[in-house]
């Protein structure tokens, strides 16, 4: 992870040092800053910033190197819990089919979306509550 | 047998123990980050409008009821502070209050004074929005309308979202028998979100409000 982290620091520094370059450049062409693209190139760095301080904090925090991270680990030693994947949930799709219905409205007609954000609201209820209750409620 | 030269089990000379980061925490913040550029793309509009006809925005921020948004953004902050106490309380594996005192409360309730100054806002919104529509600034209107509320109208659907999910995160807490790591987790990227969307405002409220 360690690899990632510095990747995204060096995103970042290059979008400062190119953000500075933009509002110099812009600043000696036309004599005013151009906002559009200084703002967004700064948003840019933010990005980059954001993601790699993130990802330093969980990487201080895990203690340690994982085995997919270690040149000499085994296959096997990364094989832990990756997290809960629900093995045979039929929420994602409804989710996925009301969105499309949303936006079949929005290029068809209006109407349409409103049938769509009532199915959007359905689904993710349905997908948050889904081991919440009945038979594998927690 | 003096020398081995094969064996069939391969041994780490130390076995990694580590704590594996939590793929809905990285996940959420890796979304995030894409929600950076798509208010990017926001402000590129407003900066691109802003700058090719800069008349309008002379005359039309005159309408816009600075004290009133800055109230607004205060109750907007606070609302992120209230809501990582409730993280607090759900880190604590705390759902329910144990007493009156806001020291004993659990995320449920901090989830609803959350709640409540969400909405607080986005009804401020709505009322600052009639108020320019009377004052004839649609989306319609002019470049400056069609700029203004697309970027504070996409923030406010930010917000009303963000709401929805601190309900459907209180009603876990009430519906779970056992409060857990698995909806403090919940509660966490929530709280990110939930700060995101208040970083935005901030830059939004500079951009609209302040530098005009």
């Amino acid at each position: 992870m360690r690899a990632n982290i510095n990747v995204f620091w060096i995103l970042a520094g290059f979008f400062i040092l190119a953000d500075a370059v933009y509002v110099f450049w812009s600043l000696v062409s036309y004599g005013k800053v151009e906002w559009v693209g200084t703002l967004g190139i700064a948003l840019g760095a933010i990005l980059g910033a954001f993601l790699a301080f993130y990802l330093g904090r969980v990487h201080g925090a895990q203690g340690g190197e994982l085995p997919e991270d270690m040149t000499d680990s085994n296959i096997d030693d990364g094989d832990p819990e990756m997290g809960f994947y629900s093995p045979w949930s039929w929420w994602p799709i409804v989710l996925g089919g009301s969105l499309a219905i949303f936006f079949a409205g929005l290029a068809v007609g209006t109407w349409i979306c409103f049938i769509g954000v009532s199915l959007i609201l359905i689904a993710i209820i349905g997908w948050t509550y889904e081991y919440y209750r009945g038979f594998f409620a927690r | 047998m003096d020398v081995v030269t094969s064996n069939s089990m391969t041994q780490t000379p130390t076995a990694p123990l580590v704590q594996r980061p939590n793929v809905v925490a990285v996940g959420t913040i890796v979304w995030l980050g894409s929600e950076v550029m798509f208010f990017a793309g926001l402000f590129a509009i407003y900066f691109t409008l802003r700058s090719t006809s800069p008349e309008l925005w002379s005359t039309e921020t005159g309408h816009l009821n600075v004290p009133f948004a800055t109230v607004n953004t205060l109750i907007l902050v606070s609302s992120s502070f209230t809501c990582q106490f409730g993280v607090f309380a759900a880190e604590r594996l705390q759902a329910r209050a144990t007493g009156w005192k806001p020291t004993q409360w659990g995320m449920v309730e901090w989830f609803f004074l959350t709640y409540v100054l969400g909405a607080l806002f986005v009804s401020g919104q709505v009322w600052e929005y009639s108020n320019l529509v009377q004052d004839g600034i649609t989306l319609s209107s002019s470049a400056y309308g069609s700029a203004f509320y697309l970027t504070t109208g996409f923030h406010a659907l930010h917000v009303t979202a963000g709401l929805f999910t601190f309900l459907l995160m209180i009603g876990r807490a009430f519906g779970v028998k056992n409060f857990g790591h698995r909806e403090a987790t919940s509660a966490i990227v929530v709280s990110y979100y939930w700060h995101f969307v208040d970083v935005v405002w901030i830059g939004l409220f500079l951009v609209i409000y302040v530098l005009k």
